[in-house]
């Protein structure tokens, strides 16, 4: 069969670059050139000891370089991942770097004991610097972080019994008691926390841990609904990041012995900025690249070393230009390095619900899945609420309609917590409703905006990944060790999800990029990863907008298969047809005040419904006669 | 505490809120807080150095080169600013380029200002008054007064003229001022270079008085930007009275404790407002009016 999509596809697959057998090629070559670039720098000291009367210069100049790619890591952790801008990862370094020469050359304790107080010293700062921060907004965070880095400059300049002062701290060696390590064995443990990081750093952003610092630097709210509460999520990130970057200052004043105040000037720190950016952010190798990539520059310019800062800063106006993803995402999104999307086959919808699909049993007589009562909600003077109640069954499809402007937005948005109410009360089960967004989600009530909120630059898969993050019992450390209880969990999660796209016709997309859905599917898709946090209320904000009329078969399969499972799902929607075929129960909202409620025909023959909508039908009779 | 401390304050405060105010001019159409600000109080201060101390050759020509200089790096601040922006798309990009913008120039000064401490021209009026007992230096007060006039200038243009209008509409929505036929892009490029001219100017005032080292730009960012969200980012009114706070108590406390203090204060003030009111002081956060 010769159909125009299979001609299409045909095409496609002719360009070399997209076959089989180029794509085993190139990872082939590209995991040589990995083995090769690790062979290399593990056996540096011998090569350069081999063919240079210098071999300590260019052992440190690797050690050095190796040290930043630590710190850029934690930069990328933290802005790639977390969406976290800090301009204070230089006096992070500052500070680990402080801690360990302060224990080991005024304290005269081991080497090892200060990298430990370095990561507690690095974690701290990034803690207090963030809790201050928590309700700042975006572009302030980076402002605030800016300012604890001079803070830090500053305390260090000043505290001369710890610091040194302005002089600093010399003679910092990694030796405990009288031994000291060599140099080159100290290059080792350089290289070794290197590759710790990096491995921390992968595990970390593929774990639930990283995917839920992802949709809180998506979006806030989305992130709630789905049971992950923001501010837990950053504090997370941000301490590992300050942590790390706490590691590399303890490493940095043992491989230089020295570290004083304008370690944690910003003229320093460019380098990360630029290594990130060169090497391309939200990227796991990136930052590593990058700093390489920088390392060699300067040392090729260090004749001229006055003009650094110069160059760099050029450099990196450039590369924001001509590479604005960085080397490592220009590579993936050209066609060479670009990943192959599995061929889209024409799918037959599972007729069996798989078990991943939540149940909801044995709910007291009686009791309403979600209730609230009186809610009041006033915007200044607008009164968009005015005493509204509403009780949602288990085991119904509950439909929310009114004229737009009569508050059923508003409603939602009090009963899940993400407003707060002027009045009322808002029950879970009976129980009372948690004060947060994200504890809501946890009670069991999971909301999909109006606005799609789908987190577009990750993979359809680990949109519905995220959704699963409130099951997720492992700790970060679990995640990062990838322990067998982290990997039961995460084996099980991605079948589940699997199954889940499958039983939505998504499952040929799993592997694409969320943004590269049509408006239909991501709609479809918000769906799914709700249903993937397991809710026993499902809230849908008008998800029938814009859809095909199957996607709305589709949409509608879905909610009768909730409703069967005893979940409770509201319905806010437009669309009278859908809305009326669907629904157990309605409510019906104008100017903020419930005017009828009751099945589908009651609301249908109701006066007051027909006046919100209509105007008042006698008056129209009136002008008609 | 000496009433000098409080005529200092004053002084410096003047300082920080015309850094604050081309923050804000900056702001507002771009939603860029540009890092790079602070340089031209660093431009500033080394034309008066040059020209005063070391080509001795009086103050009118100061004034003229600077803001010649100042329009000049303005313009040059909107391409290297705003075509990385436009062309990288990264979340990030405006305030990576701003940092990059302001190290490029840092390091211009240092490499031209290698061997120079600090940017110290001679006053421009030698000597100072008795005000009730206490002594003003006239620079001090030059730089008190010339400060309000820009802002009441500028307070004026913004809400009396028509351009000022379209600048305020810029700041609420680019995208629609474009449709409503404002030239979205010109009144970026005029920020710029007004924004740079006003922070020169403030850099000339201060040298002669304040510590300004080569390298000092960000610093004078920070407090800048300090100044801006106490006054809440957006109005002339609010860059003033949050620069003098700072500029108070900066000085005051450095006067009482001693040493570098006055910047912890002034940080630590920072945070606290932004945790207390997390909008500043003064009304809405990052709302132009």
């Amino acid at each position: 069969m010769t159909t125009v999509e299979s001609r299409v596809t045909g095409a496609a697959r002719r360009s070399v670059f997209d076959s089989p057998g180029y794509h085993r090629a190139r990872t082939a070559l590209l995991g040589g050139l990995s083995v090769i670039a690790v062979a290399v720098l593990v056996a540096w000291p011998m090569i350069t000891d081999y063919y240079s009367y210098n071999a300590s210069y260019y052992n440190g100049l690797v050690a050095s370089a190796a040290i930043s790619a630590i710190l850029t890591i934690s930069l990328n952790l933290s802005m790639g991942y977390g969406g976290m801008l800090s301009m204070m990862h230089s006096g992070l370094q500052l500070a680990g770097g402080y801690a360990t020469g302060h224990l080991v050359v005024h304290l005269s304790g081991s080497w090892l004991l200060g990298i430990i107080a370095s990561v507690v010293v690095g974690a701290l700062v990034a803690l207090l610097v963030l809790l201050v921060s928590l309700r700042a907004a975006y572009l302030y965070f980076g402002m605030i972080t800016l300012a604890a880095n001079l803070i830090v400059i500053e305390i260090g300049r000043e505290w001369e019994p710890v610091t040194g002062g302005i002089v600093g701290i010399s003679g910092i060696a990694p030796g405990s008691g009288g031994e000291v390590m060599s140099k080159e064995a100290f290059y080792y443990v350089v290289l070794a926390c290197l590759a710790l990081m990096y491995v921390l750093q992968r595990n970390l952003v593929r774990s639930g841990v990283g995917r839920a610092s992802m949709a809180v630097r998506e979006s806030a709210d989305t992130a709630s609904a789905m049971g992950i509460a923001p501010s837990g999520a950053k504090l997370l990130l941000f301490g590992i990041c300050g942590g790390m970057a706490g590691l590399s200052g303890a490493l940095y004043a043992l491989q230089l012995g020295f570290i004083n105040p304008d370690v944690g000037l910003l003229d320093n720190g460019i380098i990360f900025f630029v290594g990130l950016f060169l090497g391309g952010i939200s990227t796991l190798v990136g930052p590593v690249i990058g700093v390489g990539f920088i390392a060699v520059l300067v040392e090729l310019i260090k004749d001229q070393a006055r003009y650094t800062t110069l160059v760099l800063g050029l450099l990196l106006l450039t590369a924001m230009m001509v590479i604005p993803q960085g080397i490592v995402g220009t590579w993936k999104a050209s066609r060479f390095g670009r990943d192959r999307l599995p061929e889209l086959t024409d799918e037959e919808l599972p007729e069996e619900v798989p078990d991943v699909v939540p149940e909801v049993r044995d709910v007291p007589e009686g009791t309403a899945a979600l209730e609230g009562t009186g809610i009041v909600k006033h915007f200044g003077g607008v009164h968009a609420l005015d005493g509204v109640d509403i009780r949602i069954m288990p085991g119904t499809v509950h439909g929310i309609i009114g004229p737009n402007g009569s508050g059923k937005s508003t409603l939602v948005s009090c009963l899940t917590r993400y407003h707060r109410i002027d009045a009322g009360e808002v029950r879970i089960f009976g129980a009372g409703a948690p004060a947060a967004a994200h504890g809501v989600a946890r009670a069991g009530v999971t909301r999909v905006f109006q606005v799609p909120h789908l987190f577009e630059r990750v993979s359809v898969l680990d949109n519905v990944l995220t959704g699963m993050r409130m099951q997720e019992d492992y700790s970060w450390l679990g995640a990062v060790l990838r322990s067998p209880a982290y990997r039961r969990r995460d084996r099980k999660e991605r079948a589940e999800a699997r199954e889940l796209l499958a039983f939505a016709g998504l499952a040929g997309r799993a592997d694409w990029l969320a943004s590269s859905l049509s408006h239909g599917q991501k709609r479809l898709l918000e769906v799914v990863r709700a249903v993937a946090s397991r809710p026993k209320v499902l809230i849908l904000d008008e998800p029938a907008t814009g859809l095909t009329s199957e996607e709305l078969d589709a949409l509608g399969r879905l909610c009768r298969v909730l409703r069967e499972r005893g979940l409770a799902v509201v319905l806010i929607e437009h669309n009278v047809d859908f809305v009326m075929g669907l629904c157990d129960e309605l409510t019906v909202l104008e100017s903020g005040k419930v005017i009828e409620r009751g099945d589908p025909e009651k609301v249908r023959g109701s006066a007051a419904v027909l006046e919100a909508y209509l105007g008042r039908p006698d008056l129209v009779e009136e002008e008609a006669s | 505490m000496s009433p000098e401390a409080i005529i200092d304050g004053l002084f410096a405060g003047s300082v920080y809120a015309l850094v604050a105010l081309a923050l804000t001019i900056v702001f507002q159409p771009t939603r860029i807080m540009n890092f790079a600000q602070g340089e031209a109080v660093i431009l500033g201060a080394a034309v008066a150095y040059q020209i005063v101390a070391l080509e001795k050759l009086g103050w009118a020509a100061t004034l003229g080169i600077t803001l010649v200089l100042a329009a000049f790096m303005g313009l040059l601040m909107e391409r290297m600013i705003m075509l990385p922006v436009r062309l990288s798309g990264s979340r990030y990009a405006w305030i990576i380029a701003t940092l990059a913008a302001a190290l490029i120039f840092q390091s211009l000064f240092n490499l031209t200002y290698f061997d120079v401490d600090a940017l110290r021209p001679s006053p421009v009026i030698d000597g100072g008054f008795q005000l009730a007992g206490v002594t003003v230096e006239w620079q001090e007060a030059l730089a008190i007064v010339v400060a309000l006039a820009v802002m009441a200038g500028y307070d004026l243009f913004l809400r009396r003229s028509a351009y000022g209008r379209a600048i305020r509409a810029t700041a609420h929505n680019t995208d629609t001022s474009v449709l409503m036929g404002i030239p979205v892009q010109r009144i970026i490029v005029l920020s710029f270079v007004i924004g740079a001219m006003i922070t020169a100017i403030a850099g000339m005032l201060a040298a002669p008085v304040i510590f300004v080292a080569p390298a000092a730009g960000l610093l004078f960012t920070i407090k800048g930007f300090t100044a801006a969200v106490i006054g809440g980012v957006g109005s002339p009114r609010g860059a003033l009275a949050g620069g003098m706070l700072v500029g108070l108590l900066d000085t005051v406390v450095r006067s009482m404790v001693g040493g570098s203090v006055g910047n912890f204060a002034v940080f630590a003030a920072l945070a606290v407002i932004l945790v207390v009111f997390p909008s500043g002081l003064f009304g809405k956060p990052m709302e132009a009016h």
